[in-house]
């Protein structure tokens, strides 16, 4: 036990010693003469004192009033009691539901663990404590906010999920300082192995931060790399497999083309070793998939790597911008993306089939398509010839790239005053010149926009996302592919005005139905193989984890938040206060002595 | 002239005679039949004739007929001892009406009605120290009696028992003591069994005052005794009124048992009981007196 307020303590003695001291007032007594005083009992139950002075005697009245003194004083000390448990007044717990959190080193799984202490701290809290939870999977969300209701809270419990993919447990971070930031003695509980990028751009503001560290073992194989490659000798298959452990182990590799096995091996990798394989594979194949089965291994989500030669099932997109989460997210959103960022051009862009320049001037690149934002170069369908401000959208053509697309009342603040070159095709125009330019010369498909998204309101409006996939389409060079490989955990958006449903490798199907002409796909958590079904076909979507962060599983202590360094601590101390009940005791005992007083009196 | 009684008690006592348990011998032919067998008209018994007896008892027709000389014997008329102990300590100056003042009316009435039945009323001050009144016969000694009785004062400085004590220890003539006190003396008791010890007969009226059956003190107090007893510092709470109760029952239980041993009689009379009442309930009823 400790105090808050030690110093009252000293009070104890001078109060005391006053109250002591008026029981050795002696008491004035009023003369009565009576007939015969042997009668009387000599009894003296002194309860006032107006006169000095007498030895002190036995009271059960100084004895009470020294108890409710005693009480008082230790309830200005504030006494507090050291209790250990994750809950405080105001608590936010945030659990990690990352792929990591999958590990078996603790039985049955990491993330099993955190749900048992979710559990433990909502039925050890106090009724007055009010918490609240968070799933930090890839898009952070609020399984139930601020409540001091245990059955309630235990019922949602059943919305936590985990997720074969990388977690976003920095913006979780954020949206629970948004919570209780401004409450002091607010506690933020961050339930994790660790296992994930430092934290930016996070302040607790008055609350603490307690990271409960969760797992123990490092033993993890996972499939790193599954690719083809286009050799003079055909097609060729390669798979990487890493050991993240600390110990040798052993596994067997299957590899299995469109679902048949193809190859097997055992191999025994070392510490830190990346084994890789190559093998030609027959060019009609289009889904590539591998499986690794390591006895030892502790996260069976990266056992698991999909890769489709499908044309246009896969785009590598390169965003060269100074930074439009708008944009990425746009871009990312279409489930054949694969999005690479960069703030200048790199020097080799053969890998990439579209390359994005957000405000960036465009450059020759290597790739199939060009998307611009407000920045013509040399290369571009255009030629700038200055900038002009506030020019308003008065028409479009009827062409795919601006099908859906709606750019009535759009609000352009500043834009690229350019001229079209010759082979280039004006698709949307405003009342002071082109809006969006569409040029195709040899394998080159480019586009232009002539603002920057962020100088205008186009990314609040519907119409974006739609663009966006349009453009991919567009520059892609296929309308959609047959089949999509995603990472799971991922949302990724379908343009159709039907609803769509999905059906996850254990058979269970989900509907979704279409606002604005597109259907987000937010169910895709697991690895394995998807059944979408759009207007009435069917099309695999294959999910897959590949993330060095996630598979490197040994938990991490110490993790960095908001450039600060926060320890995991085993049992996290709260202090209770408990001057409450010593008041109420206090308010009994001073009960008791009125009662004896007026007995007395 | 204070008569101390109205003419209507003096109607409720007339013809009462006192009427105690044990006979005395007398000093002077009086109205009381005593055991002694004597020569008055009333016949007692017979006994055998022996030698010197007065022949005028002989009853001779016994002797007729039986041929044996027999006896009359008749009970003697002799009067009887009355001391009248009138209380006039300091105790007995309380109370509303105070103590005495019914304690005084009392004792007119006692030696009312002895002085009607032919005894001799011995009236005595306890708690003073003043010298034997010579008895007093017949109802024409009534005005010395009260004029004795007025100018009693109830300040006396000598306790009861103490009083008591001096009384049985000097050269009275045993008789009927009729003791009208407060009785609040812890040594009551004890001197009530000295003086039944000397062979007196001791009628014993406690007058208590409602102050003293239920007094009503609050507070802190230091409580004077009246007699010069040891103060008592005291919160009179309800617990001391408690103690106090108990007490004084305890007190009063011990002189009733005291009377008992001793053949004597007790009442209790409050102060505020009136002359007639006390005559019915206590004179009367437990046969004090008889008509």
């Amino acid at each position: 036990m400790s105090f808050q307020n030690p110093g009252a303590l000293l009070w104890l003695i001078p109060l005391a010693a006053s109250i002591v001291a008026l029981y050795l007032l002696r008491m004035r007594r009023r003369d009565v003469r009576v007939p015969a005083s042997f009668l009387w009992p000599a009894r003296t139950d002194e309860v006032r004192a107006n006169a000095l002075i007498q030895k002190l005697r036995f009271s059960w009245l100084l004895i009470l009033q020294l108890l409710a003194l005693s009480l008082v004083v230790l309830a200005f000390a504030k006494p507090q009691a050291k209790q250990h448990g994750l809950a405080g007044d105001v608590t936010v717990l945030v659990v990690d539901a990352g792929a990591s959190m999958g590990a078996t080193d603790i039985k049955p799984t990491r993330f099993d663990e955190a749900k048992r202490l979710v559990i433990d701290t909502i039925k050890s809290a106090k009724p007055t404590d009010r918490i609240a939870l968070i799933e930090a999977g890839p898009s952070p969300r609020v399984i139930f906010p601020m409540s001091s209701d245990p059955s309630k809270e235990l019922v949602a419990l059943d919305n936590l999920q985990r997720y074969d993919a990388e977690s976003d447990v920095g913006e979780a971070m954020r949206l629970a300082a948004a919570l209780v930031g401004s409450q002091p003695g607010a506690r933020i509980v961050l339930m994790s192995d660790g296992c994930f990028e430092p934290i930016k751009d996070f302040s607790a503001g008055k609350a603490a931060v307690v990271f409960q560290q969760i797992g123990s073992g490092r033993r993890n194989l996972a499939i790193s790399a599954l690719g083809t490659a286009e050799t003079p000798n055909g097609r060729q298959l390669y798979v990487g497999i890493r050991n993240y452990g600390l110990d040798e182990m052993a596994a067997t590799v299957t590899l299995f083309g469109d679902g048949k096995v193809i190859d097997s091996e055992k191999a025994s990798i070392k510490q830190g070793v990346q084994w890789g394989k190559t093998l030609n594979v027959a060019p009609s194949i289009k889904v590539f998939e591998a499986k690794l089965d390591a006895p030892e291994d502790e996260l069976p989500a990266d056992n698991y790597a999909v890769t489709l030669v499908d044309p246009g099932s896969t785009l590598h997109v390169l965003l060269v911008s100074s930074g439009d989460p708008f944009l990425e997210r746009a871009l990312v959103l279409d489930p054949r993306v694969s999005l690479d960022r960069a703030s200048s051009l790199p020097v080799d862009t053969s890998r990439y089939d579209i390359v994005v320049f957000d405000g960036v001037q465009e450059k020759p690149v290597k790739a199939r398509g060009v998307l611009t934002f407000g920045a013509a170069g040399p290369n571009s369908p255009v030629s700038e010839q200055g900038s002009i401000s506030g020019p308003r959208f008065v028409s479009s053509e009827h062409r795919p790239l601006m099908a859906d697309v709606d750019l009535d009342g759009l609000y352009i603040e500043s834009a690229q005053a350019v001229k079209p070159k010759a082979t280039a095709e004006i698709v949307a125009r405003s009342d002071r010149g082109p809006l969006v330019v569409t040029n195709q010369s040899g394998g080159l498909k480019q586009v232009y926009v002539s603002f920057q998204p962020l100088q205008s309101d186009f990314p609040l409006q519907v119409s974006f996302p739609i663009f966006i996939g349009n453009c991919l389409d567009y520059l892609g060079g296929q309308e959609s592919a047959n089949m999509l490989s995603v990472q799971a955990g991922a949302p990724f958006s379908l343009s159709t005005f039907s609803p769509v449903s999905l059906q996850d490798p254990d058979g269970h199907t989900t509907q979704s139905k279409p606002i604005g002409g597109s259907v987000v796909i937010r169910d895709v958590r697991r690895i394995g193989k998807y059944t979408l079904t759009v207007d009435g076909k069917q099309k695999p979507v294959y999910a897959y984890l590949r993330s060095d962060r996630k598979s490197d599983i040994a938990p991490n202590k110490d993790i960095q938040l908001g450039g600060g360094q926060v320890k995991a601590q085993i049992a996290p101390v709260r202090f209770a206060d408990f001057w409450r009940p010593l008041a109420l005791l206090t308010l009994l005992v001073l009960a008791g002595e009125w009662w004896l007083y007026a007995r007395r009196s | 002239m204070n008569l101390l009684l109205e003419p209507r008690e003096f109607r409720v006592l007339e013809g009462l005679r006192l009427n105690p348990k044990k006979s005395f011998a007398g000093r002077v032919r009086g109205e009381r039949l005593t055991k002694k067998k004597g020569i008055s008209i009333e016949f007692s018994d017979y006994r055998d004739y022996v030698e010197g007896d007065d022949l005028r008892h002989l009853d001779w027709n016994v002797l007729a007929r039986l041929e044996t000389p027999i006896m009359k014997t008749y009970r003697d008329e002799e009067d009887l001892a009355v001391h009248l102990l009138l209380d006039c300590s300091a105790s007995m100056d309380f109370g509303e009406p105070a103590k005495f003042e019914t304690a005084s009316r009392i004792a007119a009435a006692i030696g009312y009605i002895g002085l009607g039945g032919g005894d001799a009323v011995y009236p005595r001050q306890v708690g003073l120290r003043q010298p034997a009144m010579p008895a007093l016969r017949g109802r024409s000694s009534y005005l010395r009696l009260t004029k004795w009785i007025g100018d009693a004062k109830p300040n006396g400085e000598e306790g009861l028992a103490a009083s008591l004590r001096h009384f049985a220890h000097a050269s009275a003539r045993v008789g009927l003591a009729v003791v009208i006190t407060d009785g609040l003396d812890p040594q009551a008791a004890a001197a009530v069994r000295g003086l039944g010890g000397r062979g007196h007969e001791v009628f014993f009226i406690q007058v208590l005052s409602d102050i003293e059956l239920d007094p009503d003190l609050e507070g802190d107090l230091r409580l004077l005794d009246s007699e010069g007893g040891k103060p008592v510092e005291i919160t009179a709470n309800s617990f001391a009124l408690k103690d106090y109760r108990q007490n004084l029952t305890r007190h009063n239980d011990a002189l009733r048992e005291a009377l008992l041993r001793v053949g004597g009689r007790y009442a209790l009379v409050r102060a505020t009981d009136s002359l007639e009442e006390t005559v019915k309930r206590v004179f009367r009823r437990e046969g004090w007196v008889a008509a």
